[in-house]
């Protein structure tokens, strides 16, 4: 049992993840300052609460791109809400909420269809977005009337600024030496894997990623699991998408739209099979940490930003080529044994 | 009826013409021909990635990597341009790095193993940056500008551009329809193992398929860099996802072996003429995704539900014919009964 600790993936990221800092602190030492590591990944923690939430979706072989869009949704609702005259904690009630439901809408479709949940989430990736980007002028044409010239539409272009201080603190406040944001994706990874590994519906998504038919038949609630997870994961990208817009002091619509390579990377990266069955929220964690550092060091190397999806790119396809490999050399090892096993019997007996 | 709504492809063609006529008693402009005629014209770039897709899709694959080949594609044209490289070479060389994107995502699923979405959403980040570094991350401008006249020209007051792609579709679809290996594609992607067994390469096939979409990927850049005349760093941004919604609109089966090239062509008019309808509704294009997302999902939850009546009712007439069977049985029994007992 410890050996196979040394061997999990979730060890092997997390030595990664060291090596990588000790490499970029020892071409940079500027780098390896604890404070600016720390506040660093306020850059990117987004990615983590969105693929936090995507893993518990493909352990169950489903799958959601529309999370990039929910981000932006949730945002610009937000937005548009405090615009309005909504209270700022409400409004964030209000983004969550909406997060929550086209999440659980999205699990609705995919549970009573038998279409293809990418196919459903691709549609719903556009829907979200083009209500997100029109809701602006949604607002408009009802007749709300609000301050400012433009009506709503000025905000679609610009984003909505001015939030204030007690909601932008917990994009850009700290508690001690951590910054906030961190604080939450702790939370929620915590919580997620809390879900995954110790409760009985952490154990049906998994059955359901072995197999719908034999959790349907086995007893199994799966529409009703289905329907909680991709609401889990509506929220999940809700709240990634809360922390942006208060990382950001602006509600925008496209907030977090060029997320999606980095999101399905970490979960990949992070050791989750797409195939269904097999997730670790801790690994997806460790990705999110890895891919985000890499890219804050490459940068603070001065390297173009050009090269970082290259570098992306590459790594999330030589760790599925490597799992690959790993896989076929352990089944050939195993094959060699259980050969040389049989042969003996047959010598000695 | 019933038939057209079996044939996706006639299903959405029947809704295309009845949403441009729904908006034509809106605003008659929609019927001018340059109206239509512009819709098919700005439709070119994204029906021939999603021809591409197409072969990738009917083989049970995904390929999000085609915007940033096409990305890339248009890069190299450019490059080849302003180096002095007649136009017809310049287009080879655009198609052979298409194509080339296209192999190496095949190397990685065919040989390697690794999940498509995978291996092309890595090397969609992986040409995207790629692009930008070749570049410098700035526009590619100062193209020759007779590389627009294909564009431009126009015979029939039809521009060159779009005869020349429909001579393309339509010399594809008889290929298709002609040769017999196309066949593999819809057989490997409906059953892999089963086609193995038939002694189809199933290797090849998959291979083929998405060099063919790296490949058309190729010549839509060429399209879009004729269209407007020099190469700006988004090219093809997001295009994947459209190219992806439109032959999954138009009928091609995310889980393989069904739809046509006539899928791409008529899921991606719809797609174009979707944003077109917009703006002669005078609703703001920022709603243009929200459309298009509505039609996808209504369009495949209609096909689920038209699907399962139809299996509902298939199920139903087996039943009512077995009960009728048993029916005939138990009567039979119970006569040679009676006569058992009577004797």
């Amino acid at each position: 049992m410890k050996a196979s600790v040394f061997k999990s993936w979730e060890f092997m990221l997390a030595a990664v993840l060291v090596v990588e800092l000790i490499v970029l602190g020892l071409i940079n030492p500027a780098f390896l300052n604890i404070e600016n590591l720390l506040f660093s990944t306020s850059d990117f923690v987004h990615v983590i609460i969105a693929a936090v939430g995507l893993t518990l979706v493909i352990m169950t072989g489903g799958m959601d791109i529309s999370g990039v869009s929910i981000m932006g949704l949730a945002s610009i609702v937000l937005g548009l809400s405090f615009v309005a005259g909504v209270p700022i904690g409400a409004c964030a009630v209000l983004a969550l909420a909406v997060g929550v439901g086209a999440g659980a809408f999205n699990g609705t479709v995919i549970a009573k269809t038998d279409v293809n949940p990418l196919v459903i989430t691709l549609a719903m990736l556009f829907f979200y977005a083009g209500v997100a980007s029109g809701l602006p002028t949604l607002l408009d044409m009802m007749g709300f009337a609000v301050a400012g010239a433009g009506g709503f539409e000025a905000y679609q272009y610009e984003g909505i600024s001015g939030l204030p201080k007690s909601f932008t603190w917990i994009g850009t406040g700290a508690l001690g030496w951590v910054p906030v944001p961190l604080i939450i994706t702790v939370v929620i990874a915590a919580g997620a894997t809390y879900l995954m590994h110790r409760t009985r519906f952490g154990r049906f998504l998994k059955l359901i990623g072995v197999s719908a038919d034999v959790a349907r038949f086995t007893g199994v609630p799966v529409t009703r699991t289905l329907v909680t997870v991709y609401a889990l994961n509506g929220f999940a990208a809700a709240v990634a998408g809360l922390v942006l817009t208060a990382y950001f002091t602006s509600a925008r619509s496209d907030l977090g739209a060029e997320a999606l390579l980095n999101i399905i990377t970490a979960v990949v990266l992070g050791g989750s099979s797409i195939y269904g069955g097999q997730g670790s929220v801790l690994g997806t964690f460790l990705a999110g940490l890895v891919l985000g550092f890499l890219r804050q060091g490459l940068l603070a190397l001065g390297i173009s930003s050009d090269v970082v999806p290259v570098i992306v790119g590459a790594l999330l396809i030589g760790s599925v080529a490597l799992k690959i490999g790993m896989g076929v050399l352990g089944t050939r090892r195993a094959n060699r044994l259980a050969y040389e096993t049989e042969r003996a019997a047959v010598a000695n007996g | 009826m019933m038939k057209i709504l079996k044939s996706r492809e006639l299903l959405v063609l029947f809704l295309l013409v009845a949403m441009i006529l729904a908006v034509a008693t809106q605003n008659k402009a929609v019927l001018y021909p340059f109206t239509l005629i512009n819709i098919v014209n700005s439709s070119l770039f994204l029906m021939l990635i999603a021809v591409g897709q197409m072969f990738v899709v009917q083989t049970r694959g995904i390929d999000v990597s085609v915007g940033a080949i096409a990305g890339l594609s248009a890069v190299i044209f450019g490059f080849a341009l302003n180096a002095g490289m007649p136009l017809p070479l310049a287009m080879i060389c655009a198609l052979i790095t298409g194509a080339l994107a296209g192999a190496v995502n095949a190397v990685g699923v065919v040989f390697i193993g690794i999940p498509p979405i995978i291996m092309t959403l890595g090397t969609l980040g992986a040409y995207r940056g790629f692009m930008r570094v070749l570049t410098g991350g700035s526009w590619i401008e100062s193209i020759p500008q007779n590389i627009k006249s294909f564009a431009v020209t126009r015979y029939m007051s039809i521009p060159l551009m779009v005869w020349a792609v429909a001579v393309l579709v339509i010399v594809v679809a008889v290929l298709l329809w002609r040769i017999r290996a196309a066949r593999n594609f819809y057989a490997v992607g409906d059953n892999a193992d089963g086609a193995y067994l038939l002694g189809i390469n199933v290797k090849a096939t998959r291979f083929a398929a998405f060099t063919l979409s790296g490949l058309f990927a190729g010549a839509a850049a060429i399209v879009f860099v004729g269209q407007i005349g020099f190469v700006p760093m988004q090219t093809g941004n997001g295009q994947e996802l459209k190219a992806i919604a439109a032959v999954v609109l138009g009928g091609v089966s995310l889980m393989g072996g069904t739809g046509s090239i006539w899928s791409a062509v008529i899921g991606s008019l719809f797609l174009t003429a979707v944003d077109s309808m917009m703006i002669f509704l005078h609703v703001p294009g920022s709603w243009n995704n929200a459309v298009a997302g509505a039609v996808l999902l209504g369009i495949v939850v209609f096909d689920y539900l038209i699907r399962r009546t139809v299996h509902n009712r298939q199920l139903a007439a087996r039943a009512a014919e077995m009960r009728r069977a048993e029916a005939d049985q138990d009567r039979s029994t119970n006569t040679t009964e009676t006569r058992e007992m009577a004797s």
